[in-house]
C-alpha cells in the first residue's frame, strides 16, 4: 500500500491542478456566465433592500473586503482578469443589490466562483455597496 | 521551495471557521494554497505528556473540491521525537448552491504509524491509554486507514454550526469505527470596519467544538469511548496569517484531561494560477 501512495498522490495532485486550470478556462472572460448565474437568483431577491446603500463607511469597508477577498481574481480595479468577470460591466451593475448579495452567498461553483457564505451577510452587503459605487 | 513560495506569494484573507477538529462547508478558494502548522499538547494520565505537531497543505482544486496533504509528527517527553506519517484528504461539495444545511463529502487516506498522536479525529474506542504505550513499540505498528465523513454545515445570522459524522476503516481487517465532531463559531463583529485594522473585533472569531468516539460497527456504543469539549479563538492577522488557540478538556476517564491546540495558517491566493504562469 505504501509504495502506491506517493504515485497516487502525485497523480491526484496533478488532477487537482488540471481541474483548477480547466475551471479557469471555463470562466475566462466569461461575463455571460456570471450574468446567467445572477439571473438564476430567485425573484424575491430583487426586492431585498441593501441596509448600507450609498453609505460612505460601507463603501470603504466594502472596498477593504474586496481587496482582501476578490481582487486576486477580479483585479484591484474590478475590471476582471481573464478568468474572472468584469464587475464594472453593465450586466453586473444592472443587477439589483439583492441579486448580487444572493450571488455572493451561492457563488457559481461549477465555473470557479466560490461561495462567500462564510462571510456574514453584513459584510456581503458592504461588498455589494462597494460594487455598486463603481458604477 | 521557499524561493518558489516567495516568488508567487500573494497573501489574502480567507473565510475560514476557527475549528481544529470539526469541518464546515466552507472550502478553500479555487487555486489558493493554505499552509498550516498545528500542534497539540496533551497531558497523559498514565505515561508521559506529549506534543504532536502537524503541517497541512490545503489547496482549492476547484470551488467545490478541496484537497489537503498532512505530515504528522510527535514528541513524547522523556522518550523521543518522530515522524508519524502522512494523510491525504479530499472534500467535495455535491450541491452547487448554498442551502440551510450544506453537505460536504470527505474522504481521507491515512498512512501513519501507531505512534501518531495528532488526534485530528476521535473514533471507535480511541482513548488516552492508547497514547501511554512507548514510542519504541508503537512506531513499528503501521496503519493504513480510510476515513470518511459526512459534513453538514449551516450559517445563520453570523453563526456557523457544523456537524460531522465520521466512519473510519483500518484496511487491516478491522471493523468500521465511528465518531462525531460538532462545532459552533461566530466572528466577534459581523460588519467590517472601514479602516484596515489588526486588533479590531471583526478579525476575531470564537467558538467551541465537541468530539468523540461512537464505538464500532460491531459495538455501537458510548461506553468505553472518549469525548472532548474545546473552546476556540482565532485571529485573522495582517498579511494573511491566521492564529488559532483551543484549550480542550476531556469529558470522561477515557479522555486526556487536557489538550491545548494551537496553529498558524498562511494563505497564498491564486497559487495554482501563478505556479502555471511560472512554467509558461
Amino acid at each position: 500500500m505504501k509504495r502506491h501512495f506517493i504515485p497516487l498522490l502525485l497523480l491526484l495532485a496533478s488532477a487537482a491542478f488540471a481541474a483548477a486550470g480547466t475551471g479557469s478556462q471555463k470562466s475566462s472572460g466569461d461575463d455571460r456566465g456570471v450574468l446567467r448565474a445572477i439571473a438564476a437568483a430567485p425573484p424575491e431577491t430583487r426586492e431585498w433592500q441593501n441596509p448600507y446603500e450609498g453609505q460612505p463607511n460601507a463603501i470603504a469597508a466594502g472596498k477593504k473586503l474586496f481587496l482582501q477577498h476578490c481582487a486576486e481574481c477580479h483585479g484591484d480595479d474590478a475590471r476582471g482578469r481573464g478568468r474572472a468577470a468584469n464587475l464594472r460591466s453593465p450586466g453586473v451593475q444592472n443587477a439589483t443589490p439583492g441579486e448580487l448579495v444572493w450571488f455572493l452567498r451561492n457563488g457559481n461553483l461549477w465555473r470557479g466562483m466560490p461561495s462567500w457564505s462564510g462571510l456574514p451577510i453584513e459584510r456581503r452587503w458592504q461588498l455589494v455597496t462597494y460594487l455598486k459605487s463603481l458604477h | 521551495m521557499l524561493v518558489l513560495f516567495a516568488a508567487i506569494a500573494a497573501p489574502a484573507a480567507a473565510q475560514d471557521t476557527p475549528y481544529v477538529v470539526a469541518y464546515s462547508h466552507h472550502m478553500e478558494e479555487p487555486e489558493s494554497l493554505e499552509i498550516e502548522y498545528f500542534s497539540n499538547y496533551a497531558t497523559q494520565k498514565a505515561g508521559h505528556d506529549f506534543i504532536a505537531p502537524w503541517v497541512e497543505f490545503e489547496y482549492g482544486a476547484t470551488a467545490w473540491w478541496t484537497t489537503e496533504f498532512y505530515v504528522d509528527s510527535q514528541t513524547t517527553f522523556n522518550q523521543s521525537t518522530l515522524f508519524t506519517g502522512t494523510r491525504w484528504e479530499n472534500r467535495f461539495r455535491p450541491l452547487m448552491k448554498d442551502h440551510w444545511i450544506n453537505p460536504v463529502l470527505y474522504v481521507e487516506f491515512e498512512n501513519t504509524n501507531g505512534a501518531d498522536k495528532t488526534m485530528k479525529e476521535v473514533v471507535g474506542f480511541d482513548n488516552q491509554f492508547d497514547h501511554a504505550e512507548p514510542n519504541s513499540d508503537t512506531r513499528h505498528e503501521h496503519d493504513h486507514e480510510i476515513e470518511t465523513k459526512l459534513i453538514l454545515s449551516s450559517d445563520f445570522k453570523g453563526w456557523n454550526i457544523s456537524e460531522n459524522f465520521i466512519a473510519e476503516k483500518n484496511l487491516g481487517h478491522e471493523p468500521w469505527e465511528f465518531g462525531y465532531a460538532v462545532g459552533v463559531s461566530r466572528p466577534l463583529r459581523l460588519a467590517a470596519t472601514p479602516q484596515p485594522c489588526n486588533f479590531c473585533w471583526e478579525n476575531f472569531a470564537v467558538g467551541a467544538e465537541m468530539y468523540g468516539g461512537l464505538g464500532t460497527a460491531s459495538s455501537l456504543t458510548l461506553s468505553g469511548t472518549s469525548h472532548y469539549f474545546a473552546p476556540l479563538v482565532s485571529w485573522q492577522m495582517p498579511n494573511a496569517l491566521r492564529w488559532t488557540l483551543s484549550p480542550g478538556f476531556g469529558l470522561n476517564d477515557n479522555s486526556h484531561r487536557f489538550i491545548l491546540r494551537w496553529g498558524l495558517a498562511y494563505e497564498i491566493s491564486g497559487f495554482g494560477h501563478k505556479l502555471r504562469n511560472l512554467f509558461r
